[in-house]
């Protein structure tokens, strides 16, 4: 059973910084081996931490020049061992502009790694299925 | 905006999901209106879409309870922030029009909660928005 700070930390400090500074290990070592990350608004599963979710994090960072997300608000809930988190993105495709969303996650963990995450997006998907 | 914690994590449940999102089943907008303050806002982040105070949330639900038969929402999962006065929740929402169409969105709601009502809503839908 992980604490407050503990789901606080692995969302921004691990988890999101990995996903910033497009570090592949760090942001994976945050997930279950058998993890499932759904972006919901466009129905796109990702299953398997080194199956689809390293696939899609591969592809998000050769696709991406700049990653940011910021300006958190998190719902954290040690007894269900599990957190919201709104939060703003700002994401440059290569050679491209700037765009900005206002995305949540809702992480679900076991054994204090995310076992299920639910990506909801302002704008089109991003996270899209990578080439294994 | 953190709010001074008001209820409790029954109370949080409670509040979000038997009185509002009953209210809202059975198409009760006073009851429903009664879960916010006056100034309160409710934004739609997937559409950005904002209905600021009292009078605009009572012209959406007007809006959105005429446009459909029946509103039920169900399989609620609820992540409860008590200590900084937050719930969210992920459900399924099912509307079904006068022609018998039938359309189910699995959203998440961010719900954040000042003196025992809220003070700012915000909804992430999986389609198109029906909160206009």
């Amino acid at each position: 059973m992980t604490d407050y700070p503990y789901l606080i930390d692995i969302v921004t400090k691990r988890y999101f910084d990995g996903v910033d500074n497009q570090q592949l290990a760090q942001v994976l070592d945050c997930f279950t081996e058998d993890a499932v990350l759904t972006e919901v608004t466009s129905n796109t599963v990702h299953t398997g931490r080194d199956a689809g979710i390293a696939a899609m994090f591969r592809k998000l960072f050769a696709d991406y020049e700049g990653i940011w997300h910021g300006n958190f608000v998190h719902t954290a809930d040690p007894e269900a061992q599990a957190i919201g988190s709104q939060f703003t993105v700002l994401i440059t495709p290569n050679g491209g502009s700037e765009l900005r969303y206002e995305n949540c996650n809702r992480f679900y963990l076991h054994d204090g790694r995310f076992n299920r995450v639910f990506v909801y997006m302002s704008g089109d998907n991003l996270l899209r299925t990578g080439d294994a | 905006m953190q709010y001074a914690p008001s209820l409790d994590r029954a109370g949080l449940i409670d509040l979000a999901v038997h009185r509002y999102f009953a209210a809202v089943d059975r198409k009760d907008i006073a009851a429903a209106l009664a879960c916010f303050h006056d100034e309160a806002l409710f934004t739609v982040q997937t559409s950005f879409t904002r209905h600021a105070g009292k009078a605009a949330i009572r012209r959406m639900f007007e809006d959105f309870m005429g446009a459909y038969a029946t509103i039920v929402h169900r399989d609620f999962t609820c992540t409860v922030d008590a200590a900084n006065g937050r719930i969210m929740a992920s459900f399924e929402a099912l509307l079904t029009g006068d022609d018998g169409q039938v359309t189910s969105l699995h959203n998440t709601n961010f719900w954040r909660v000042r003196d025992g009502r809220f003070q700012e809503v915000y909804v992430y839908m999986s389609g198109a928005n029906v909160l206009v």
